[in-house]
C-alpha cells in the first residue's frame, strides 16, 4: 500500500450488477464498493457464485445480454468508466485495464498463432509498425520467461504447456503497459507447482512495473501469498476488507473466519473441519437482512430484518478492516472455530490388505497414428518408417489398502492417478499386473465375475454433475443398484434409499427429485449414497471434492470421514490437492509419469526424508496464512509427455537435487526409508541428501 | 508429420470406402432382376445367342471372377459399353460430369454467399427478431421439396420477368454468356435450397464459439465487436460448417436428379436416371462409380481443409 497517494486509482461505489433471466432477476453484484490505490494488490475471495468475476467484468464493461449493471459508479483515474462510450472503452480495455483470463487452455484462440494474439493488441492501441509490434511482443513474451521468444511467436497455443500458456496471456496483458490488471483466478486451472512459478512472476512483474493487480480468486493460499489488501465477497456482498494480515488473524466477518477454517492446512493436526452447513442462498430470493444470517453460528434475530448489513470500519481500526456484519465489534474471532478435541472419527484398519495391486501396467495406444497406433515417423537417416506408439499412462504401480484405510494417490495432472483408479476397478483392462481384491484376482477373472465383485467397489467422480444420470429420480439411481445386486426390492428398498439419503445429509422426499435439482455438493451427496447403496468395501474417490467450494468441501470430506467410520471402508483418494490428501488419508503414494515415486504414511511422505518430488510439490502449496510462506522449490519445465518418458528415473530432467549421470540410465527401484519398510522412497540419492532442506543449499533457481 | 500422418490416414479410408463401394455397385447390379443378355437381344431371342452373348460378356464366369475383371477394367478407366447408347460409358460420364460440376459448384456458390453471413448476423444477434428473420428464411428454403424452388424460380425469373431461359444447357467453352444465362436459374433454385442447412450450422457453430473463453479475452483487448466476430470466432466456426458445404456439394452434385429434369439439365442426375429406366446396367455402374467418388472427393478436400484451418491438425497436438 502507498499512504501517500491520495487518490485510488480505481474506486468502484454502489456498484450493481442484474442479470435477467427467465425465473427472475439474478442479483449478482449488489452495492459493492471498494478502492484500489496505485500500485497495490488486492485480492478478492469467495466461493462460487459470490460474484466476483461479476465485479471484475462491470469493471471492465464486458457484462454480456441479459446483465446489466444497474446502479453505481466506477471510477477510474479522473474518469467515470461507467460513462463512456462502448468506443471509448475499447481504448481503455486491454491499454489501461487490462484481464488475465482463469483458463490457458480455452482463454487463447486456438487458430491464431501467439505472436498473433500479442501483436493484435499491441497495433490496436499503439501507434506502432507491425515490425515493431512483433518486437515488443517477443520483449513481453522474453519478460514474462518464455524461453526462445523470437523463435516461438510463430507457434500456435497447443504448441506450448499449460503454465506457458498463462505466460502468454500475462504477456498479452502487460504489453500495453496497464495501470490496473484484473488477473480472474490466474492459477486455478494450473498445477501447483506451475501455479507457484506464476504467482512468483506475477509478483516480479508488480515490483519491477508498480502496476495495480486486482486478484480474483476462491484460494486463500493465493491471497496470502500475493496480496495486500482482501475483500470478502459473499451472495453478492463485499463483506470483509482489510490487509491480508489483519484478515487472516483477526477476521471481522463470520464468514471469513468459516471461510479460513474450512481449508484443510498442510501441517494442520488433522482435525475434523470446520463445515459451515448449507449453501450460499439463491441469488434470485434473497433474504431480508445479513444473506450470510441463514448459515452464520453467531446469527441474532436482528441479523434476519432490514436490508444487508453496510460495510463498516471496525471500531480499533485495525488493519483498515471493514466489516458487512452488525455484530463485527462484539465478536472476537481471531480464533478457530474449530473446537478443541473435536477430532476426526477414530477407525480400525486391519492388517489385512483388502486390495493389492501389483506391477500395474496401463499403456494405451497413442491413437492419433497412422492405423491405430501405427505412425508415420522419420528415421535417424530421414527416410520414413513406421513405429508403434504408445502412452505409458501407468508403468509399474505397487501398493495395497488394508480394511478401514484410506490411501491416497496425489500427483500433478498427467501422473495417471485417474488411470490407476479405473485399471485397478477393471473399468480399464490392465497392460500388465496384478489385482488382488480380497484375495480375488481381479486381472484373471472373466467378465461376469469381475461384474458381480464391482459391488464391493465403487466410484465416485470428480463432477457429479455428468455422473449422474440426468433423466432419472434420486431414488431411480440410488435403487437401480440395490435392484441389480439382489440388495432389497420394493418397499425395503425404499424403505434403506431414505435411510441412505438421511445419512449423507439429504432428506428422504428428495427421493423423487432429479439431479439437476440439487447444488454441486448435494449432487456429491447423492452420488455418495449411490455408492453405499450396495454395501461396498472399497470406495475409489477420484477428485471427489475438487469441483466443489472449500465449504461444500469440508462438509464432503466430513462426510466421507464418518461413513467410513460407519461402515469400515477402505478408501483410494485420488487428488491433486496435497492438503486434502493429507486431511483425509492414512497413507499416501506421490505419483510422477505412472510411477510411484514415494509411498508411506502421512506423516512419514509429509516429513524429511522427501523424494525430492515431493520436496517440490510440498513446497508449492501457498499456505493459508501469511507469515508462514515457505521457501518455495521452482521446478524447470514441464512433465514430459509420457509417449517417451525420460530414460532412468522419470523425474531427472526436472529434479533439483540430480546427482549425476546415475538417475538418467539407472530406474530406481523403491527403497525403505528410516528404516521403516512402510516408507519408501523411488531415489538414488542417500538417506541423508533426501532429508536435506533444498532451499538452504542455494540451489533454487527460479 | 503429424499433417502427413492426418492425410495418409483420409486417404487409406477413402481408399477402403471405395473398394467397398465397388462392391456395393456390382453386387447390387447382378442381384437385380433381369438377363443382361436377354435385355440386350430382346424378348425374341433364343437360347443359343443368350449363351453365346453370355459367353462373350464373361456372365457365365463366377461372379468373384467377374468382379475382378470388371475392377481391372475400371481401374484402366474402362466401364464397359452402354446398353442403351451403345457408345463406352466413359464417354457418356465424360460429356455429363463437367455439367454435373458446374451445376453443383455454382449452386454451392450461391448458398455459401447466402447462409454464411446469414448464419453470423443470426448468431450474433442471437433470439432476436432479426435472428428469427433469418432462420425463417433459411427453414424456408429448407422445407420445400427442391423441385418446387425450380419452378418458384422459373415462375419469378423466366415466365414473369422474362429474363432467363428455363431449359437447356449451353457449354460456357462455346456460348461462355448464354452459358450463364442458362445457369443462373438452376444454380439460385438449387442454392437457395441448400442454404437452410449451412446457415444453420454457421448460427449453431458461431453460437458456441462466441460463448467461448477465447471472445471475452478477445473482447477484453479492447477490439471492436466486428473484429471480435471476424477474426476471432469465424475461423473456429468454420470447421463443421466446412463439412455440411463438403456434403451438400455432394448432394447438389448427384442427388438432385429432380431438378436436372425441371431445368432439362443433361447431367450425370438424368443420365442415371436413363440408365435406371433402360436397365443399361454398365451405365448405372459408370455413374454410381463417379457420383461417390465425388462425394468422396469433396469429403477429402473438407478434411484436408479442416488441417488447413486448424493448426491442432495440421502439427499434431495433444488436445
Amino acid at each position: 500500500m502507498n499512504p501517500n497517494t491520495t487518490d485510488p486509482l480505481l474506486s468502484v461505489e454502489s456498484l450493481r450488477t442484474q442479470f435477467r433471466t427467465e425465473e427472475g432477476t439474478v442479483t449478482a453484484v449488489d452495492d459493492v464498493s471498494f478502492s484500489l490505490e496505485k500500485g497495490e494488490v488486492m485480492g478478492i475471495v469467495g466461493e462460487s457464485g459470490a460474484g466476483k468475476s461479476v465485479t471484475a467484468r462491470s469493471i471492465m464493461q464486458l457484462i454480456d445480454y441479459p446483465g446489466e449493471i444497474v446502479s453505481g459508479s466506477i471510477t477510474f483515474g479522473d474518469r467515470d468508466l461507467l460513462s463512456l462510450s462502448e468506443e471509448e472503452m475499447q481504448g481503455v480495455r486491454g491499454n489501461e485495464i487490462t484481464l488475465i483470463p482463469q483458463d490457458p487452455m480455452t482463454a487463447l484462440n486456438p487458430v491464431l498463432t501467439v505472436g498473433q494474439q500479442i501483436t493484435e493488441t499491441i497495433e490496436l492501441h499503439q501507434d506502432v509498425s507491425s515490425a515493431e509490434a512483433r518486437t515488443i511482443a517477443i520483449d513481453a513474451m522474453r519478460e514474462v520467461e518464455i524461453p526462445a521468444p523470437a523463435e516461438r511467436i510463430d507457434e500456435y497455443p497447443h504448441e506450448f504447456s499449460g503454465g506457458m500458456r498463462q505466460r502468454i496471456l500475462i504477456a498479452i496483458g502487460l504489453a500495453c503497459e496497464p495501470d490496473l490488471i484484473i488477473a480472474d483466478e490466474p492459477t486455478t486451472a494450473l498445477d501447483v507447482t506451475t501455479q507457484a512459478k506464476i504467482l512468483d512472476l506475477l509478483n516480479d512483474l508488480r515490483e519491477k512495473h508498480g502496476v495495480s493487480i486486482l486478484m480474483i480468486t476462491h484460494n486463500l493460499g493465493v491471497v496470502a501469498q500475493t496480496c495486500d489488501r482482501v475483500g470478502v465477497m459473499y451472495a453478492g456482498n463485499l463483506v470483509e476488507t482489510g490487509a491480508v494480515s489483519s484478515i487472516f488473524a483477526r477476521p471481522r466477518h463470520p464468514y471469513t473466519r468459516t471461510l479460513i477454517d474450512a481449508i484443510p492446512a498442510v501441517d494442520s493436526d488433522r482435525d475434523r473441519l470446520y463445515a459451515l452447513p448449507g449453501s450460499m442462498p439463491d441469488l434470485k430470493s434473497l433474504p431480508d437482512g445479513c444473506n450470510f444470517a441463514e448459515r452464520c453460528p453467531h446469527a441474532v434475530d436482528a441479523c434476519r430484518t432490514g436490508d444487508d448489513p453496510t460495510l463498516e470500519p471496525a471500531s480499533d481500526g485495525e488493519g483498515g478492516s471493514h466489516a458487512a456484519c452488525i455484530r463485527s465489534d462484539e465478536l472476537d474471532l481471531s480464533e478457530s472455530a474449530v473446537e478443541a478435541g473435536d477430532a476426526r472419527q477414530q477407525k480400525d484398519i486391519a492388517d489385512d490388505p483388502l486390495l493389492e495391486v501389483n506391477g500395474l501396467k496401463k499403456h494405451f495406444p497413442s491413437g492419433d497414428g497412422l492405423f491405430g497406433n501405427l505412425s508415420l515417423a522419420r528415421t535417424d537417416g530421414g527416410g520414413l518408417t513406421l513405429e508403434r506408439r504408445y502412452v505409458k499412462a501407468v508403468d509399474g504401480v505397487d501398493f495395497t489398502i488394508n480394511r478401514g484405510e484410506t490411501v491416497g494417490l496425489v500427483g500433478e495432472s498427467g501422473c495417471g492417478k485417474s488411470t490407476v483408479a479405473r485399471t485397478v476397478m477393471q473399468l480399464l483392462e490392465p497392460t500388465a499386473g496384478e489385482v488382488y481384491f480380497d484375495g480375488q484376482p481381479l486381472h484373471s477373472l472373466g467378465k461376469s465375475a469381475i461384474r458381480s465383485l464391482r459391488q464391493e467397489m465403487q466410484i465416485i467422480f470428480q463432477d457429479p454433475k455428468s455422473s449422474l444420470n440426468p433423466r432419472k429420480t434420486v431414488g431411480q439411481i440410488v435403487g437401480r443398484g440395490m435392484e441389480k445386486h439382489g440388495i432389497a426390492t420394493g418397499d425395503e428398498k425404499r424403505e434403506r434409499i431414505a435411510e441412505l439419503l438421511e445419512r449423507v445429509g439429504l432428506q428422504a422426499s428428495d427421493v423423487d427429485k432429479y439431479p439437476h435439482q440439487f447444488s454441486g455438493g448435494q449432487q456429491q451427496r447423492i452420488a455418495i449414497a449411490n455408492a453405499l447403496a450396495v454395501e461396498p468395501d472399497l470406495i475409489v474417490c477420484d477428485e471427489p471434492v475438487s469441483a466443489l467450494d472449500v465449504s461444500v468441501q469440508a462438509q464432503i470430506l466430513n462426510l466421507l470421514d464418518d461413513i467410513q467410520a460407519e461402515f469400515g471402508l477402505s478408501y483410494l483418494f485420488i487428488s491433486h490437492n496435497i492438503s486434502v490428501v493429507q486431511h483425509i488419508c492414512d497413507r499416501v503414494a506421490v505419483m510422477y509419469l505412472g510411477k510411484i515415486a514415494e509411498i508411506g504414511s502421512v506423516d512419514q511422505v509429509f516429513d524429511a526424508p522427501y523424494h525430492p518430488y515431493t520436496e517440490s510439490l510440498l513446497s508449492a502449496v501457498p499456505h493459508p496464512t501469511p507469515e508462514t510462506q515457505p521457501e518455495r522449490i521452482l521446478l524447470d519445465g514441464t512433465v514430459p509427455s509420457p509417449l517417451d518418458p525420460p530414460s532412468g528415473c522419470p523425474f531427472h530432467t526436472r529434479c533439483p537435487k540430480k546427482i549425476g549421470d546415475v538417475c538418467e540410465t539407472d530406474v530406481p527401484v523403491p527403497e525403505p526409508v528410516g528404516g521403516e519398510s512402510t516408507h519408501q522412497i523411488s531415489c538414488h540419492l542417500s538417506e541423508a541428501d533426501m532429508s536435506d532442506p533444498l532451499y538452504e543449499t542455494g540451489e533454487s533457481d527460479a | 508429420m503429424a499433417f502427413a500422418n492426418y492425410l495418409a490416414k483420409r486417404l487409406g479410408f477413402m481408399a477402403v470406402t471405395l473398394f467397398l463401394v465397388t462392391l456395393i455397385t456390382f453386387g447390387l447390379t447382378n442381384i437385380l432382376p433381369g438377363n443382361v443378355a436377354l435385355l440386350i437381344l430382346g424378348p425374341n431371342a433364343n437360347a443359343e445367342s443368350i449363351a453365346q452373348l453370355e459367353a462373350q460378356l464373361g456372365l457365365n464366369q463366377p461372379l468373384f471372377v467377374q468382379y475382378v475383371d470388371w475392377i481391372v477394367n475400371l481401374a484402366q478407366g474402362d466401364m464397359g459399353m452402354s446398353l442403351r447408347y451403345n457408345t463406352p460409358v466413359v464417354d457418356q460420364i465424360a460429356v455429363r460430369l463437367p455439367r454435373s460440376l458446374l451445376l453443383a459448384v455454382s449452386a454451392t456458390a450461391v448458398s455459401v454467399t447466402l447462409s454464411i453471413p446469414l448464419g453470423i448476423i443470426a448468431a450474433v444477434k442471437k433470439n432476436t427478431p432479426t435472428d428469427l428473420t433469418a432462420s425463417m428464411l433459411a427453414f424456408l428454403g429448407l422445407s420445400l421439396p427442391i423441385f418446387l424452388w425450380g419452378l418458384v424460380f422459373i415462375y419469378a425469373f423466366a415466365l414473369t420477368i422474362n429474363g432467363f431461359p428455363t431449359r437447356g444447357y449451353v457449354s460456357p467453352w462455346v456460348d461462355p454468356v448464354g452459358a450463364l444465362h442458362h445457369l443462373v436459374l438452376p444454380a439460385s433454385a438449387m442454392g437457395v435450397a441448400l442454404t437452410a442447412y449451412i446457415m444453420r450450422m454457421t448460427r449453431s457453430s458461431m453460437i458456441d464459439e462466441l460463448s467461448e473463453d477465447y471472445v471475452e479475452f478477445a473482447r477484453s483487448k479492447g477490439l471492436s465487436e466486428r473484429a471480435v466476430v471476424l477474426r476471432h470466432a469465424l475461423k473456429n466456426a468454420a470447421i463443421p460448417v466446412i463439412t455440411v458445404i463438403a456434403f451438400q456439394f455432394s448432394y447438389a452434385f448427384g442427388g438432385v436428379v429432380v431438378l436436372e429434369e425441371v431445368f432439362s439439365w443433361p447431367g450425370i442426375g438424368r443420365l442415371t436416371l436413363t440408365a435406371i429406366e433402360n436397365r443399361d446396367i454398365p451405365l448405372l455402374q459408370g455413374c454410381i462409380i463417379v457420383i461417390a467418388l465425388i462425394y468422396m472427393l469433396s469429403n477429402f478436400l473438407a478434411d484436408a481443409f479442416y488441417a488447413y484451418v486448424d493448426p491442432r491438425i495440421r502439427y499434431g497436438g495433444s488436445d
